[in-house]
């Protein structure tokens, strides 16, 4: 490809010659891939974003603090179990009604409610305040695949975040009790339900999150709008529930954005954890708790995708 | 090793008046060195600092205005260490090359707080003043998010001429800027210096510098690559001999071809097969080559200068 | 100095913080409305705790932090802190009025949010409504002069201090009673049941004195420590 490009141009009858050299740019030759390499790339990218891999150590900072907190109050719960069980016999921890797998989301879920206002936004305001995003948009990709990639990235994160904490938990108590198998045995259906539970805290707060990102460019507002709607929202609902009692009550306290996913989580594990106790909606059925968590999940993810879906380049 | 800040400069540095000097100055981020051991000294007049992107230009000048600490050695301004000595800073004029305006303010209302800050006596004249001077009064009371990249770099110089300072350090100031404009900017930079003020100006056009400094001090991958006056860097350059390394398919032929060459002061084969021509003429050389190659049906695989940092400076004072 | 001050205050009164911050401020307020209009409602004391807690507890951080961590953070990553710098102004000259900026407009707020508030939920009591905005506004200005050093140390300013707020404040601050030495949030509840003891006396609370002394102690370290940080940086 060394060959010069002549033009020719006609100007009044005059000819005139143009010639553009080529000076040696190096042409992909490679194999092109298709969408699904950029949605994967996509999805990698929101990865290392979120964990702040490939940044310098001031990124990793906030994002891995957030994960030791969490892992600190699995290994801090199993571990006051296990000394429990050493010093008063076996069987104490569960007999004085320490905190257990059930009871991790109602305490870890406020961190994860901030943990997920911090990240979502550095996932999606910066590629449009700096409009990284019409470079995205101008590859073989499409809004809908930006945002799902993103999202998915996000989720992976999220999931990551609210397991780990219960698998060190369950480890822990596993590792703790006198007879490992037995424990196991008889505890292992506790594995799918935090399986469960988790999923759900971290696919509502997860998706709200990127919900709240997707409308501005500042993170600051963002995260900030994010954890005041989640952490006013029960002493608000709370009190006002209270004020007005009877059924107006009832579902003023669903509007509880915190209790949500706790509501779900308490269906799956059949008890009642410490933040839903005294919450009035808790006397709903558990279809219509169930299905409102559904509604906050869904809801978010189709208007984000809207937003998402009409943005071209 | 060729070293290009052994050229001779051509005596324009003296240090009796020096107003800006940089010693063994060295910068570095991480395991990244930006700029290295640099030492020069900058005195009136217009001085330009060349090098292509990312050589270390904007390090450097950020650490003569003090906005940036060194790693290593010491920068003063009329004699005083510039870091940490806000008071210098009334008598300094910086423009960054970034577009640091506040877009909700309107240009006026801009220049005027700059000049406010830097303690400027009679403010409305001397606003007047220098938006006159970039020739922007029009668009004054305009909010400068209004602007156009060109307007609003302009309306910053205004801001950084305000307080009408003795040295005025710009960084790549004539990005985004129109032919006139540009025109218009250089008149004014002379105009300037010809009251006997500095002016440091950053760029990694050489026409830019070409036409307006007395002095260029050339950066190149964070090294202080050549410094004095710009025709007699070049001058100095092409006494120089230059080892050029060519890989081609049939090395020999090629060789005993490239001998006879004007340009050409001698030629090595190395056991790989590479010939390594050394010429003190390499603006001949390059147009030579291929068509030697051409006429003896030899095929060049690849021509590489092996002298990196002189290569660079070449690069920049001959290619263009 | 006036120049900055007037900056800031343009700066941080951006149409978005504005909506969200007085959103937050407005709730417990909206709060203590309902509790006038329901008839039945009930005890007194709870509600008053609860509405007090979220208002000094959450809101007021969450609204100081938008505010003042925006003071650095912003010029920071626009790149106009170059533009303060690059004056001969002593460094703490630009500090003050960043500060100074971000308390008036968050103060306010918060003022007008606990006046209000107050007078609903204690109906009119001038002793206690003074003591609620009194001890208000000495959190805001403590809040604000932490987050702004924090908004000059990290761009990513926010998410520590939502980190420090409901770890340290929220959560520590009620385990581990020796944190309450070392809390904002005690400091303002402490100077509140200094002017309406009545009200405001049935925690275990530093003494007046300590917190006022702590308050300011807070105050100093934390100007010192901005003027400090602003003198080493590298400016963008």
């Amino acid at each position: 490809m060394t060959a010069p490009q002549d033009a020719t141009a006609t100007n009044g009858g005059q000819t005139r010659e143009g010639t553009v050299f080529d000076i040696g740019y190096q042409h992909y030759d490679g194999p092109r891939e298709g969408r699904n390499r950029s949605r994967y790339a996509v999805y990698k990218d929101g990865l290392k974003i979120s964990l702040g891999i490939g940044r310098g150590a001031k990124a990793k900072v906030l994002p891995w603090m957030f994960i030791g907190v969490l892992m600190l109050i699995g290994a801090g719960m199993a571990m006051a179990a296990i000394t429990i069980d050493r010093l008063a016999g076996d069987g104490t921890a569960e007999s004085v009604g320490l905190p257990t797998h059930s009871d991790f989301y109602g305490i870890a879920s406020i961190i994860m409610f901030i943990f997920a206002a911090i990240s979502a936004p550095e996932l999606l305001c910066p590629d449009r305040r700096d409009g990284v995003i019409n470079l995205y948009l101008v590859r073989p990709l499409t809004g809908t695949d930006y945002i799902a990639a993103r999202w998915a990235a996000f989720m992976t994160i999220m999931l990551m975040v609210a397991w780990l904490p219960q698998v060190i938990l369950m480890a822990g108590l596993t590792l703790g009790a006198s007879e490992p198998a037995e424990y196991l045995k008889d505890n292992w259906q506790d594995i799918p339900k935090f399986l469960g539970a988790g999923a759900a805290l971290a696919t509502y707060s997860g998706t709200i999150a990127m919900l709240v990102a997707g409308f501005t460019t500042r993170r600051a507002y963002a995260s900030v709008f994010m954890v005041g709607l989640f952490t006013v929202s029960t002493p608000f609902t709370f009190g006002l529930a209270q004020e007005l009692g009877g059924t107006a009550g009832q579902w003023l306290s669903m509007f509880n954005l915190s209790n949500i996913p706790m509501h779900v989580n308490d269906a799956i594990f059949n008890a009642t954890s410490g933040v839903t106790m005294d919450a009035p909606a808790a006397e709903f059925d558990t279809w219509v708790l169930v299905s409102w968590f559904f509604l906050w999940t869904l809801l978010p993810a189709t208007i984000l995708w809207v937003r998402y879906r009409r943005l071209a380049p | 090793m060729t070293n290009a800040s052994d050229a001779p400069t051509n005596g324009a540095l003296g240090s009796q008046d020096a107003v800006i000097k940089v010693e063994n100055v060295s910068r570095w981020f991480g395991n990244v060195v930006s700029v290295s051991d640099v030492s020069f000294e900058i005195k009136p007049g217009i001085t330009g600092l060349l090098g292509p992107n990312g050589a270390g230009k904007t390090t450097l000048l950020r650490m003569i205005t003090g906005l940036a600490d060194v790693s290593d050695g010491k920068v003063t301004v009329f004699g005083e260490s510039v870091r940490n000595n806000p008071a210098l800073y009334a008598r300094i004029g910086v423009m960054s090359e970034h577009e640091t305006v506040y877009q909700f303010m309107k240009g006026r209302d801009f220049v005027k707080m700059m000049g406010q800050l830097r303690g400027v006596k009679d403010i409305d004249n001397a606003v007047d003043k220098a938006i006159n001077l970039v020739d922007l009064s029009d668009a004054a009371y305009r909010p400068m998010g209004t602007y156009s990249r060109g307007m609003r770099q302009r309306m910053r110089l205004a801001a950084t001429l305000v307080h009408e300072p003795e040295i005025l350090l710009l960084d790549e100031p004539l990005n985004g800027a129109d032919p006139r404009q540009r025109v218009h900017f250089q008149n004014l930079l002379l105009s300037y210096a010809s009251l006997g003020k500095t002016v440091v100006l950053s760029s990694h056009i050489l026409e830019e510098v070409e036409q307006l400094a007395d002095t260029v001090l050339l950066i190149v991958n964070g090294k202080l690559a050549a410094s004095g006056d710009f025709h007699a860097i070049r001058a100095a350059l092409d006494d120089r001999p230059y080892h050029v390394r060519v890989i081609s398919d049939a090395p020999r032929d090629l060789a005993s071809a490239l001998v006879k060459l004007e340009s050409v002061d001698a030629v090595n084969v190395d056991p790989e097969g590479a010939i390594v021509v050394l010429s003190r003429n390499v603006r001949d050389l390059q147009i030579e080559l291929p068509r030697l190659a051409k006429a003896s049906g030899v095929r060049v695989r690849r021509v590489e200068p092996l002298d990196d940092s002189l290569e660079s400076v070449f690069g920049y004072l001959v290619d263009r | 100095m006036w120049f900055i001050y007037r900056l800031t205050l343009r700066q941080l009164s951006g149409r978005w913080r504005l909506l969200i911050t007085v959103l937050l401020t407005a709730l417990p307020v909206i709060m203590g409305v309902v509790h006038t209009l329901v008839e039945d409602a009930p005890p007194d004391h709870d509600f008053q705790t609860g509405v007090v807690g979220m208002l000094a507890g959450v809101i007021l951080p969450l609204v100081v932090l938008a505010i003042a961590s925006a003071a650095f953070t912003n010029e920071i990553e626009d790149r106009t802190l170059a533009n303060l710098t690059l004056t001969p102004i002593p460094r703490w000259k630009i500090i003050l009025p960043k500060l100074l900026g971000a308390i008036s407009v968050a103060a306010p707020m918060i003022a007008i949010s606990g006046i209000l508030t107050g007078y609903f939920i204690y109906e009119g009591d001038v002793q206690a409504i003074a003591s609620l905005a009194v001890g208000a506004v000495v959190a805001v200005v403590l809040y604000s002069v932490v987050f702004t050093w924090a908004g000059i140390m990290t761009t990513k300013a926010i998410g520590f201090g939502l980190l420090y707020v409901f770890l340290w404040e929220v959560t520590l601050s009620q385990i581990v009673p020796g944190v309450r030495f070392l809390s904002f949030n005690h400091y303002s509840m402490s100077i509140m049941q200094a002017i309406d003891e009545r009200r405001f006396a049935d925690e275990d609370m530093l003494s007046t004195g300590v917190a006022i002394g702590a308050s300011v102690g807070v105050f100093v370290i934390f100007l010192l420590l901005s003027v400090r940080r602003l003198r080493r940086m590298d400016v963008p």
